[in-house]
């Protein structure tokens, strides 16, 4: 049991009508993993997320989640996993501490302890109705009400969205102490950044199809470098053509400019070594664009502000 | 009020039963109120009696004598006005079940707790079963302490028999929109659908003695299950109550089989 995957998908597939939302997904997150769930809206994250959930019936293919049927065993597989939703609604007339109060007796295993404990650290008003609240409130709420059974699974669609950072840092610390305790976590997210501070492993999905699945460590050693090098005489474009893995590659007079991956670096400085330098700069890009430059499509790498936000 | 699906359910509707309630007795009172008037005017009568019989159908006026406490009741409370208040509130409480709940999106927060859709719909239907028993039970009790300050003194055990079949009705109204929503999820057609049907049923039982070809169907209509046997006059009807309990408890398997086998509506 220990050993089983947490999560386990098997060419799950939902299709709304002839639209297919996701295609064939093989997914695994082991036991004590974060696994950030990465892709512009509209990829099927949420559609994934809400399989997992037994909200959605699979077109075809399964997922097991605790090692249960995520659809068929829904009840049982709930007992153990805290599941926040995309866009969480709330009832509008209840308090904080009255929805914790109504949906810790279905859940039948909630210390109202935990509770203040959770909205403490996040510091939510518990007695306010729940319309009254700001929208980083409520999914302050909503995050409370997912976490307060301490259940062995998390799978969170957007956790941070309308978190201000602060709250943003206490739900990851919380996020830790989970993990710390044996728990697992998916989470969503369309920002890299804020996946990369807790994931393990990040796995991206892009119209419904899954792209890649890596370790957030193996994706820092492709961290793309932004390198700018000056020479005192004009340079061939030829100098720098059998360096390996160089993207957006530039040569005009005297200078080059070029992106290259952690592993290209020691290659593209002999090369520039060979020549006199006047000035050079090495800058390391933030690990969104390195994903996109690998993940991406052209459009998400365009100058236009047309980036899935 | 907030240890399961169903007392939730019933806080949720504490304001608007409430009202309901209120209004009922206010109405009863105010029917009961005009009746010394109105039994002393022998050309009522005859002033109903002149109506188009098509239309005397219609409102349950045929046979019924306006003079006499049980034919005042049936006419004013249980002909119309009754109908349209229980059938309104079971409505409005059966598209709130499920559809409503998916319509303010708090479906998922509900259904990712160890509660299964089953539960869901058996815990919305009883909240709706207790509503419509809370309301026929004012509804009667009104009628039965109010009345005979205004000499409209009707048999307790009658009046009970016409509230169970006035109740019966609404119910299955109510599961019906219950059904609708739970396997669509669309709050639209699980408010329009029941209203229509009810209208049509009303005007199938109403019609029925003088247009041939809807006869047949009469025995269908929960108005005639309701109000076919004249429960003021001759109490419940064992069959009466039997297709209506049969009724109710399928649309509810069909609520059930719906709503398991679809997705929630994000």
């Amino acid at each position: 049991m220990t050993e089983a995957p947490v999560i386990r998908t098997e060419g799950l597939t939902k299709a709304y009508g002839r639209r297919v939302a996701l295609f064939d997904l093989d997914l695994e997150i082991e036991q004590g993993e974060v696994f950030g769930y990465l892709g512009p809206n509209g990829a099927g994250k949420t559609t994934t997320l809400r399989l997992l959930a037994g909200m959605l019936r699979p077109t075809s293919g399964r997922a097991q989640v605790l090692g249960q049927d995520a659809w068929r065993c829904s009840v049982a597989v709930h007992r153990r996993m805290g599941y926040l939703s995309g866009e969480p609604a709330l009832y509008d007339r209840l308090t904080g501490r009255e929805h914790a109060a109504y949906l810790g007796f279905l859940r039948g295993n909630v210390a109202p302890k935990r509770v203040e404990e959770l909205s403490a650290r996040l510091t939510l008003d518990l007695d306010r109705p729940s319309r009254e609240l700001s929208r980083g409130n409520k999914q302050k709420l909503a995050l409370v009400l997912a976490m307060m059974s301490a259940p062995t699974l998390l799978v969170l669609d957007e956790p941070t969205s309308g978190l201000d950072p602060i709250a943003q840092q206490d739900f990851h610390q919380i996020l830790r102490e989970h993990t710390d305790g044996g728990g697992s976590v998916l989470l969503s997210s369309h920002v890299l950044s804020e996946v990369q501070r807790v994931a393990d492993r990040v796995g991206v999905l892009r119209s419904g199809r899954l792209v890649a699945v890596e370790r957030l460590d193996e994706l820092r050693s492709k961290s793309l470098h932004h390198v700018q090098a000056q020479f005192s005489e004009p340079i061939a474009l030829e100098v720098f053509a059998d360096v390996p893995d160089l993207v957006d590659l530039g040569v005009s007079d005297n200078s080059m400019t070029c992106s290259a991956p952690q592993s290209a670096l020691d290659r593209l400085l002999k090369r520039v070594c060979q020549h006199q330098v006047v000035d050079f700069e090495c800058v390391e890009a933030e690990l969104e664009e390195t994903f996109l430059t690998y993940y991406g499509t052209d459009e998400d790498r365009g100058e236009g502000g047309d980036h899935a936000a | 009020m907030l240890r399961s699906v169903l007392l939730k359910t019933l806080r949720d509707q504490r304001r608007s039963l409430l009202a309901w309630a209120t209004s009922i007795v206010l109405l009863v009172m105010m029917y009961g109120s005009f009746f010394p008037s109105i039994r002393h005017m022998p050309s009522m009568n005859d002033y109903l009696n002149q109506m188009p019989e098509a239309l005397r159908s219609m409102f349950a006026l045929s046979g019924a004598d306006i003079s006499t406490p049980t034919g005042y009741v049936q006419i004013e409370l249980l002909s119309f006005m009754g109908p349209i208040l229980v059938i309104l509130y079971a409505v409005s409480a059966g598209n709130a079940a499920v559809a409503g709940e998916e319509d303010r999106h708090t479906m998922d927060l509900l259904l990712a707790n160890p509660i299964s859709r089953t539960r869901v719909v058996l815990d919305k239907l009883g909240a709706m079963i207790i509503g419509i028993l809370l309301l026929t039970t004012v509804t009667g009790a009104a009628l039965l302490l109010s009345g005979p300050l205004f000499g409209l003194t009707v048999p307790a055990g009658k009046a009970t028999a016409a509230m169970l079949h006035l109740g019966l009705l609404g119910l299955v109204f109510g599961a019906l929109a219950l059904a609708i929503g739970a396997a669509t999820g669309r709050t639209g057609v699980s408010r329009g659908v029941p209203a229509v049907a009810a209208v049509l049923a009303y005007m199938v039982n109403g019609l029925a003695p003088m247009v041939s070809w809807l006869e047949p169907f009469q025995t269908f209509s929960p108005f005639y299950q309701y109000v076919g046997h004249d429960p003021l006059h001759n109490g419940v009807s064992g069959s009466a109550v039997a297709v209506s309990v049969l009724t109710i408890a399928g649309l509810a398997v069909i609520a059930i089989w719906g709503f398991r086998r679809r997705d929630v509506l994000a």
